[in-house]
């Protein structure tokens, strides 16, 4: 063959692989016309098979079959190659006979079974004609394997399956229908919404077989195609049929989530019941048709949403068809969301919940009986009922906890609650949670909560501390000392263990003193004689001061002078030792012992030196621990007071912090104020100290400047890292309301200091100080949890009656507006005592109406926030 | 998002299946590549092998006061069935 026809015949083999078999058969017949030889008979039954697989492809198969026809007449020598297509041919339009006809020879050579078979996988698409086809025997394998697929394909297209209905035992992978099997599968997964799973099965379908058909249109129809083996054609370019089916399979959730957003809004901002119900029915009808999987948990919400807007259980039940699935995450949300509602009484509701939460966890497999999620779930609900005022805490356990055990209604005890978290799990931090909450009830019970700590964790230091602690406050030292001994014995080092021996054989001694008992304190003496502790810093100074002491208590003066030297040389300070010694004696109540001359009669030097005296004596006093009775004559705090402006330079900051302490201890907030200001001018990390200072010498009413102060201490703390002074500004800060406390930026705190510096005189009702309006926000939320934040009535119009500020307070009008919006039925001879109940009421931080209404057996009015709690006094404590 | 749900276990789940879990995330989100997603992971982590903690955690999971909205979020378009027939003409028409 020349070049030239070389190159014809190429192109035409390329025409052939390139799609255009029409082309490509038109072009072979002139060239088998042209050259008539045995090479262009073979490229023309190659183009005449082209476009017969071609027509096939197009579901032209009465033309294909024509072409066939004319072809085996003009050439005999393809009819191997044409028996193949003629059977693909039959195959696609149905008529299997002839394809299957030869499965039932036993002497079928494995070749020609092989293509059949192959036939089958790529061509047949409708599985119904294989599975009654007349050719082969009703038990033929093929035969009931592509009936089982084709009641599987019906099946799985039209509901939920199980494994098990899809499960097709009968189908092995090498059987032509293998890849209908992952079909099938792949169908499953699709609606079940495993996605990857889907695609895993549609990736190991094989391209060329028939089912493979589906496999671009399900690729569409899972949005995208991750991790797949095969190339996927883009989503875009679906065929008719294909879009059809994605359309026909794929829903929208437009309306089920619009109808969500209308239920929210309902919930929010409704004013009737009934227009919350319409919008859930709304919600569960379109649930039902775009999602029905999330029914219950729709259920669920609502119902939870439900019960804390407080409406109808059973109409909520009808609304949302059918009860909610009350399982651990219906109690679980259910409690959480009461917790929340910011109502007191809520809160029992909550640890209700909690309790059913409980038994349906442990019955749904979470969590054991006796477990320690059961303990930290006993902590978490006792914690809730301690966030619950006491009365009210108490009035519900009658209403509702009096008519069953405690043993069954643990939940509303906190005590039954604490213990039996500490039974299960005997963990420090159970029973720290459970002393803190029963110091709040009773000293008595929180010993017994601290001896139960201590039987449970004989380990444990923090019980027999607290012991020590309540008995050294009633003065049983024996019993503090014993407890002390324990504690020293489990744990020497700590620090807490380490101070207390000191402090206690010292008040121990002073109190022998008291009983007239010298010898004893100088038994006590002894011991306090043989601690190493005793000998550091000024503490040899507090030996001798007792030495005095018992020497005067014994008749012994001139021990008693002797030992005085030896104070006023460890101190190296006559004056400071006096104030020492005369102290301690009024810690013994035995000031009998003691004569301190009045600060007028002191040498000018010794006077003007006063505040360092002071500052020295105290400072030892602090250092030992007697800070309770340690008590000086006023005149000395009055001349210490008009003393400091003159030689507060000469002071160390040590020195005026302690006379800044002296001055908010012993009332004497001048000295404080005056502390304060020469802390301002020793300036440094020290000066949030000095604001968190002033803030407590301020006088009351001036809440404005007390709050700038101490966001502003807390603030400049911060940025010195001086946490203490941070901790106890943020709480003092909280004090007022016992609320979130204001926060300033840095520069807003260095304004304040710099105000402040500007500011050196005490305030007075002419002359209150900088004005910090500018740090608060103008506009202050009122909803009820926010005003009961700020100590106000849940409800901003009874402000009217019983006005907020107690120094503004003007009685006779609140008592004016009370009469006159008395109910008329009541009596006007008891409205005085009534008005007084209710002034009460409203000071304790309770509702006056609700309590009006108590009296008169009325219904409470709703009032669904915390009341305000009383305020403004006793900020400084 | 809660403890359990960063690692992919239940809320119930145990000690060993909290570890594998672990240890698998951990080699999917390695420190040096993803160091956030560590450091979730590992927190995650602590939370659930302490078994107080991960009571608390199973107490506090989820979010009962969230947006209703909130139930189909994330969730793709709903897939209905169709019955056999447009399945077979997709098969019919190559």
């Amino acid at each position: 063959m020349s070049p030239e026809r070389s190159g014809i015949a190429t192109n035409i083999r390329q025409l052939i692989v390139d799609g255009k078999s029409k082309t490509a058969l038109d072009n072979a017949k002139e060239f088998h016309k042209e050259q008539g030889s045995a090479e262009s008979e073979i490229l023309l039954i190659d183009a005449y098979l082209a476009r017969i697989r071609a027509l096939f492809d197009q579901n032209l198969v009465v033309e294909a079959k024509s072409l066939i026809a004319l072809v085996r007449e003009r050439f005999p020598s393809a009819k191997e190659r044409l028996d193949n297509l003629d059977s693909a041919a039959s195959a696609r339009g149905g008529d299997l006979d002839e394809l299957l006809k030869p499965l039932n020879d036993p002497g079928l050579s494995a070749e020609r079974r092989a293509a059949i078979e192959q036939v089958i996988q790529n061509q047949v698409t409708d599985l119904a004609p294989l599975a009654c086809c007349a050719a082969l025997p009703p038990e033929h394998g093929l035969r009931q394997a592509a009936a089982a697929i084709d009641r599987a394909f019906g099946v799985v297209t039209s509901g939920p399956v199980t494994d098990q209905q899809i499960a097709l035992p009968e189908i092995s992978h090498r059987s032509p229908l293998a890849n209908w099997k992952l079909l099938i599968r792949a169908i499953a997964c699709f609606y079940r919404n495993q996605d990857k799973a889907c695609e895993d099965c549609l990736a190991a379908i094989r391209p060329e077989s028939a089912p493979w058909r589906l496999v671009p249109a399900m690729r569409a129809m899972l949005g995208a195609t991750p991790g797949a083996r095969l190339a996927a054609k883009p989503a875009v370019h679906l065929k008719p049929a294909e879009a059809a089916l994605k359309s026909r399979t794929s829903g929208s959730l437009g309306e089920f989530r619009r109808a969500l957003a209308d239920l929210d809004h309902a919930f929010a901002h409704a004013e009737q019941p009934a227009q919350v119900f319409k919008a859930v029915r709304a919600a569960v009808r379109e649930c039902r048709q775009s999602a029905p999987d999330l029914l219950v948990e729709l259920r669920q919400m609502v119902c939870v949403r439900g019960e804390v807007a407080g409406l109808e259980t059973q109409r909520m039940i009808v609304a949302v068809d059918g009860a909610p699935r009350r399982d651990a995450i219906f109690f679980r949300d259910l409690a959480r969301a009461l917790e929340r509602t910011g109502d007191s009484e809520d809160l029992m509701r909550a640890c209700e919940c909690w309790d059913c939460f409980r038994q349906e966890a442990v019955r749904e497999g979470w969590f054991a009986e006796r477990s320690l999620e059961i303990a930290a779930l006993y902590l978490h609900m006792a914690g809730l009922l301690g966030r619950m005022p006491a009365k009210l805490l108490r009035e519900m356990q009658r209403q509702f906890g009096g008519a069953v055990s405690r043993e069954s209604n643990c939940f509303y005890f906190p005590e039954e609650l604490y213990a039996r978290a500490c039974l299960i799990d005997p963990h420090p931090d159970a029973f720290s949670q459970w002393l803190r909450w029963a110091r709040g009830n009773s000293i008595v019970e929180a010993e017994n909560v601290a001896r139960a700590w201590s039987k449970a964790l004989p380990d444990a230091v923090e019980p027999l501390l607290f012991l020590m602690e309540e008995a050294e406050k009633r003065n049983a030292f024996p019993t503090a000392l014993s407890c002390l001994e324990k504690a020293e014995r489990i744990d020497a080092v700590n620090s807490t263990v380490r101070a207390a021996r000191l402090r206690l054989l010292a008040a121990a001694a002073l109190q022998h003193l008291q009983k007239k008992k010298p010898n004893l304190a100088a038994q006590r003496l002894a011991e306090i004689g043989a601690l190493p502790q005793s000998r550091q810093g000024d503490r040899p100074a507090f030996l001798d001061a007792m030495r005095v002491l018992i020497c005067l208590a014994s008749g012994d003066k001139p021990g008693a002078s002797q030992a005085l030297l030896e104070v006023e040389r460890g101190l190296g300070d006559g004056l400071a030792a006096l104030i020492f010694i005369s102290g301690c004696a009024a810690s013994a109540k035995r000031k009998d012992l003691v004569f301190l001359p009045f600060p007028d009669t002191l040498p000018e030097q010794q006077r003007s030196h006063l505040p360092a005296s002071m500052a020295r004596a105290i400072a030892l006093a602090a250092d030992i621990g007697l800070t309770r009775n340690f008590q000086l004559p006023i005149e000395y705090f009055d001349e210490t007071e008009a003393q400091f402006p003159r030689i507060s330079g000469s002071l160390n900051v040590e020195q005026i912090r302690l006379l800044g302490e002296l001055g908010i201890v012993s009332e004497h907030p001048e000295l404080a104020w005056a502390a304060s200001a020469a802390g301002f001018d020793r300036g440094g990390p020290t000066e949030a100290y000095f604001l968190l200072l002033r803030a407590r010498a301020l006088p009351e009413g001036l809440d404005d400047r007390y709050q700038a102060l101490t966001a502003a201490a807390a603030e400049l703390g911060r940025t010195h890292r001086d946490m203490e002074v941070v901790g106890r500004a943020v709480e003092a800060g909280r004090d007022l309301f016992d609320a979130v406390p204001l926060s300033l930026t840095a520069d807003q705190a260095r304004d304040v200091l710099r105000k402040e510096k500007a500011s050196p005189a005490f305030p007075s009702g002419s002359s209150p100080g900088p004005d910090y309006s500018d740090l608060f926000p103008d506009n202050l939320c009122m909803c009820p949890a926010c005003r009961g934040k700020r100590g106000q009535s849940s409800d901003p119009d009874l402000d009217d009656t019983f006005n907020l500020d107690a120094d503004e307070l003007d009685e006779d009008e609140m008592k004016r507006t009370f009469f006159e919006n008395a109910p008329k039925d009541i009596p006007r001879e008891i409205l005085p005592a009534l008005f007084e109940v209710a002034k009460e009421a409203f000071f304790r931080g309770e509702d006056p109406m609700e309590i009006l209404s108590q009296i008169f057996l009325e219904e409470a009015p709703a009032r669904k926030n915390p009341p305000g709690r009383k305020n403004k006094k006793g900020r400084r404590g | 998002m809660d403890a359990n749900e960063i690692l992919g276990v239940a809320a119930n789940a145990g000690d060993e299946e909290i570890r594998a879990a672990y240890l698998s995330k951990v080699k999917e989100f390695p420190p040096d590549r993803a160091p956030a997603e560590f450091e979730k992971i590992r927190d995650a982590y602590e939370t659930m092998r302490d078994p107080r903690r991960r009571a608390r955690a199973m107490f506090s999971a989820g979010e009962s006061c969230a947006p209703l909205v909130s139930l189909i979020e994330g969730r793709g378009v709903p897939r209905i069935f169709a019955g056999p027939q447009p399945w077979r003409e997709v098969l019919k028409n190559k």
